[in-house]
């Protein structure tokens, strides 16, 4: 029905927002009155649940008015309104399907306002919602209840975490999941785990259980849904973060400046306040520890379990009904859990045999996939054939470029990942595709021979080999790793460290005018300065609890001795031997001596972190080798893409829109708005900060017609007069204009 | 000079024709204005394209499907011509159509804002077989209700007028009802501004009608009407009861078998609704009370001390006030006698 449009009389007499407002201020006062609009309220009621389905618009003030009002002053008269709350909740739960929508939404908006006043629980308001969220059939409806539970759950856990509430939540969206597998309503718990998870809300196994489940229903969606949670969850939660990290910032001198200039109101004031607590709060932010936050993939109970069930399901029963691009998807998790955790499935790779060739669709996810799977405990039978597969029917001179490409750049991702994949023919005949004439190929077996150059060179023909590697091959530098030897862990970007220690104990020598690989008395203040380094917190913090410095001192000595000697004789021998330049091998493995030989204080470790970081910068630098980037600069957790299969390929002309190219040109720039010219840049600044032009400017801008007149009489000037005005322009430039520079 | 060339310039661009072109459409005058619109859907008003005239039942039905209409003076005129149809048919004959139908459509008009609309109504109201009416309480009283507390003191002062005509007709259902008996009392407190003990801490003027929040009616003439509703109301539900004797009389004429009224096929609309087989189980103020003694007793214990406090500041107050609260008096007196 149209809603009746109202008098202006008619809302002076029934005005309830001004009665809202009155009871706010003096609810005491006005309890009767509150009373009576209670009673109100609950003959409304009475009418609505006589009969749900033809309760219409009823005269001046309807039902919904009231609900609204009752739930804005119901922090005021707890005794009256004791039963609102579930009032409500029976009117939606009853008759949610019937309620017009404009009523429906006002409950469940007066319901999360009672939240808000603290009038009910969220386990209660969540426990009303969630239902209706999932059986509803208005779009609207289930728009705003999701809105409204994500916002509760995220006010609840605004503070501090509400673990009770989440895991009775997450138990809620588990059972929804479990319990009817071919039903699509596990979508909604897929729809809010994944907001959560990436408003880093939630961020424990159990909100990973549940998509795990979600990932291994019979319905299409839902597992969909499950499968693009892990493969991009994670993303998306670092891209949140990202955007929140960088807000605008705020210049808080500005903001103050301002206030000192303009008018001064109780709202600027409250601006003021407001820019401050941000920056404070921001600040505070800064210096918080980083939440230790794991990725989905790795927060998963039984990775094996879950990809040889999500194989067996989806990918090799004859009853999944999934199609080529959602079977892909999963293929890629699956491979992309192998790769993770190193697992072992069976039959996965017989399974990509009948994938592996050109005329597939989308094949080049098929060999992304191939290659995420392949990890160097993956017997190397498994991986040949397939590589010898590819090879035949990618790698010839009868195929597309791009085919040849793809072939080539998967052989190369395989290998990678397992350097015995291959045997020695093959590589080399691969690795002659670099006098292809096509530029894709050419980079994509170059790639393939740089690879082969750092793994193994003795597979290459000698020519191959190049400088560097046939040199360490020389030395016998080079170790083949075998099947299933396992590199010894170490602490990353400790050679950095040993390096400029090093460099630094040559600088100081070379200060005091002694050679520089001379030893002598002045280990004892390094050590002092080394244990003037475990102090570097406390400095800080200028608090002298005697106690643990104590105990470390004693520690000192236990450990001064034995560093001494340990610490420094590696070093010397190393340039020992660089003076002698004895070409032997060393015996010594080059792992770095010094997290064995003696403890790292705080500040090794900040400057540990400064020389990683420095590194990971100067690698980006263009100019720099890229040897064996593929291996090492990409994250292991990062998925591997059929963007970087196809390689070259993509970026070819046919393929690419005109727009594709610009965006593509575009990428490696750093934005930039316009070109303008600097004083135009400057200018628009200076406008923008709502600063006033020089006079030269208004100078520049002054009307025609006002200068005119002057020049007309500068003409007919005499000389006398001319001069005159010359020296008093001389005059006031020296004293600085009319004013003058006092 | 430059400027007047240029004035010139301008004045001569208003006498240029247009160019018109082959081909092309004719440009559009300066002051052209838009005129086109696009919208989702094109309602057309119904006509009525019949020959003959409306029959009488299909024109009462169309006045019933007007009461829901936008405009006030529709909505009152339709009562009336109700009224008039009810009214004028022959004697004993039954409605156009049953007031079970009727009801649903006339009961939101308590709480319309038109005083015209409300005062057709009642006359509307009165108009109805008194014996179709008693079956239909139950529905009523919550507008009523809805009314007696709405902000608008006009609508208060008349769902006081509709319970009056209600008590009028069908007093013992009212007061026996379904929450007829509680929150009826509890609206007319809130009407009267009369409050339990509990409640009336902080109100400070006794005397005077505290919901006087909106803007105020008449001053006296509201409260003599409700105060004398209220009499009415009270005699029914807790009054002397005549009830008895006829019961006595009843038993004396049918000698042989005295109470076979029990076991007859009962004669109102839903005998059995004290059991509340379907609802939801009610509360203390949503009971059936059905005995006398049942509500004196809830009166008692929720309501005498407050009615007689303000019974007794209406009668301090004299004039037309103090005769009203009089009738009140009156009743108090005799159930407790």
């Amino acid at each position: 029905m149209v809603k009746r449009k109202l008098g202006a009389l008619e809302k002076v007499e029934a005005d309830l927002p001004n009665l809202q407002h009155k009871l706010r201020r003096d609810p005491k006062s006005y309890i009767e009155d509150f009373r009576a609009q209670h009673y109100q309220y609950e003959s409304h009621r009475e009418i609505f649940m006589a009969a749900p389905s033809s309760a219409t618009d009823t005269g001046i003030i309807s039902l919904r008015e009231l609900i609204d009002f009752i739930a804005h002053v119901a922090d005021s008269y707890p005794d009256i309104t004791k039963d609102f709350g579930q009032e409500l909740i029976d009117m939606l739960t009853q008759h949610h399907l019937l309620l017009e929508p404009e009523l429906r939404e006002k409950i469940v908006g007066s319901l999360v306002l009672l939240r808000k006043k603290d009038l009910m629980d969220s386990a209660t308001l969540l426990q009303t919602l969630f239902p209706i969220l999932i059986s509803t059939p208005s779009k609207t409806l289930r728009a705003l209840i999701f809105q409204k539970i994500l916002m509760d759950l995220r006010s609840s856990n605004a503070k501090s975490t509400n673990h009770k509430l989440n895991r009775t939540m997450q138990t809620v969206l588990f059972n929804l999941v479990t319990s009817d597998r071919t039903s699509s309503k596990g979508l909604w718990a897929i729809k809010l785990t994944r907001e959560l998870w990436k408003r880093q809300i939630w961020t424990d196994a159990k909100a990973v259980e549940v998509m795990k489940e979600a990932a291994l229903a019979e319905n299409e969606k839902v597992i969909v849904g499950g499968v693009r949670f892990f493969l991009g969850g994670d993303k998306e939660r670092e891209e949140m973060e990202e955007e929140s990290s960088d807000e605008e910032a705020i210049d808080i001198g500005r903001v103050k400046h301002q206030v000192g200039i303009n008018k001064k109101t109780k709202k600027k004031a409250r601006a003021v306040e407001k820019a401050k607590a941000t920056v404070q709060r921001r600040e505070r932010k800064k210096s918080q520890p980083h939440p230790l936050n794991f990725s989905a993939l790795h927060l998963l109970h039984d990775p094996q379990g879950f990809a040889e069930s999500l194989f067996s399901k989806h990918l090799q029963s004859s009853k999944s009904k999934l199609n080529l691009e959602q079977k892909l998807m999963v293929l890629q998790l699956v491979t992309r859990l192998v790769g993770l955790h190193k697992l072992h499935i069976m039959h996965l790779y017989s399974y990509f045999q009948k994938f592996l060739t050109p005329r597939q669709p989308s094949v080049t996810s098929f060999l992304a996939s191939l290659a995420q799977a392949s990890h160097d405990l993956v017997p190397p039978d498994d991986l040949e054939p397939l590589v010898l597969k590819i090879a035949n029917e990618f790698v010839s001179e009868a195929a597309a470029s791009e085919v040849a490409t793809a072939g080539l750049n998967a052989i190369r991702e395989i290998c990678a990942r397992q350097p015995l994949a291959i045997n020695e023919t093959l590589l080399q005949d691969l690795v002659m595709y670099r006098k292809s004439k096509d530029k894709g190929v050419v980079m994509a077996a170059r790639g393939l021979l740089a690879l082969y150059r750092d793994l193994n060179p003795e597979m290459l023909k000698r020519r191959d080999r190049g400088k560097d590697a046939s040199m360490s091959l020389q030395h016998g530098e080079k170790q083949v790793k075998r099947f299933g030897a396992q590199d010894v862990g170490g602490i990353e970007g400790l050679e950095l460290l040993e390096k400029w220690k090093e460099e630094e104990r040559k600088r100081k020598r070379a200060e005091k005018g002694l050679a520089s690989d001379e030893d002598d008395g002045e280990e004892e203040e390094e050590e002092e300065y080394n244990w003037d380094a475990w102090n570097v917190e406390d400095d800080e913090d200028s608090d002298d609890s005697g106690g643990w410095i104590d105990v470390q001192s004693d520690a000192e000595i236990d450990f001064s001795d034995s560093e001494d000697e340990d610490g420094n004789r590696p070093a010397k021998k190393a340039k020992q031997a660089d003076q002698d330049k004895v070409a032997e091998s060393q015996p010594e493995n080059k792992l770095p001596s010094i997290a064995t030989t003696r403890i790292l204080t705080p500040a090794d470790l900040a400057k540990l972190q400064e020389l990683r970081q420095e590194a990971a910068v100067n690698a980006l630098l263009p100019g720099t080798k890229r040897r064996g980037q593929t291996a090492e600069a990409r994250h292991k957790d990062d998925a591997l893409t059929a963007m970087e299969i196809e390689g070259l390929a993509a970026l070819s002309a046919g393929k690419a829109t005109r727009e594709e190219r610009i965006a593509h040109a575009r990428e490696g720039k750093t934005d930039r708005s316009e070109h303008k010219s600097v004083t135009a840049k400057r200018k628009e600044k200076k406008e923008e900060q709502g600063k006033s032009t020089t006079n030269k400017e208004k100078a520049r801008k002054k009307n025609f017609l006002m200068t005119l007149g002057k020049a007309k009489s500068k003409g007919k000037r005499s000389l006398v007069e001319t001069r005159a005005v010359l020296r008093a322009h001389q005059d006031r430039q020296k004293r600085g204009g009319r004013r003058g520079n006092k | 000079m430059g400027a007047s060339a240029k004035r010139k310039k301008e004045k001569q661009k208003d006498f240029q024709k247009p160019k018109l072109k082959v081909g092309k459409a004719k440009a559009k005058p300066e002051n052209f204005t838009d005129t086109s619109f696009k919208a989702k859907s094109i309602v057309l008003n119904q006509q009525s394209l019949k020959l003959s005239a409306p029959s009488a039942s299909s024109q009462f039905t169309h006045h019933v499907s007007l009461l829901s209409s936008k405009s006030d003076s529709q909505r009152r005129d339709s009562l009336a011509h109700l009224t008039t149809t009810i009214a004028s048919r022959p004697v004993n004959s039954p409605l156009p159509q049953p007031v079970s139908l009727l009801l649903p459509s006339l009961l939101p008009l308590t709480l319309d804002a038109n005083s015209g609309v409300r005062t057709n109504l009642l006359k509307l109201l009165r108009a109805l077989p008194e014996s179709d009416v008693a079956d239909h309480v139950g529905q009523l009283l919550p507008y009523i209700r809805a009314g007696m507390t709405h902000l608008a003191p006009d609508i208060r002062v008349s769902s006081v007028e509709v319970l009056g005509w209600l008590v009028e007709v069908a007093g013992s259902e009212v007061v026996s009802c379904a929450g007829g008996w509680v929150k009826t009392l509890n609206c007319f407190l809130s009407v009267l501004g009369w409050h339990t003990e509990a409640s009336s801490k902080w109100t400070t003027t006794e005397s005077k009608p505290a919901a006087s929040f909106g803007k105020a009616g008449a001053k006296g003439k509201p409260q003599v009407k409700v105060l004398s509703v209220l009499a009415s109301f009270l005699d029914a539900g807790i009054g002397s009861e005549t009830v008895d004797d006829d019961g006595d009389s009843d038993m004396d004429s049918g000698f042989p078998i005295r109470q076979f009224r029990s076991q007859m096929v009962p004669q109102t609309a839903a005998p059995y609704a004290y059991l509340n087989l379907f609802g939801k189980p009610r509360d203390e103020e949503g009971e059936m009370y059905e005995t006398r003694e049942d509500r004196w007793r809830v009166f008692e214990g929720r309501f005498l001390a407050a009615v007689e406090k303000g019974v007794e500041g209406a009668r301090a107050e004299g004039g037309e006030v103090g005769r009203a609260s009089a009738g009140v008096r009156k009743v108090l007196v005799e159930a407790r006698g």
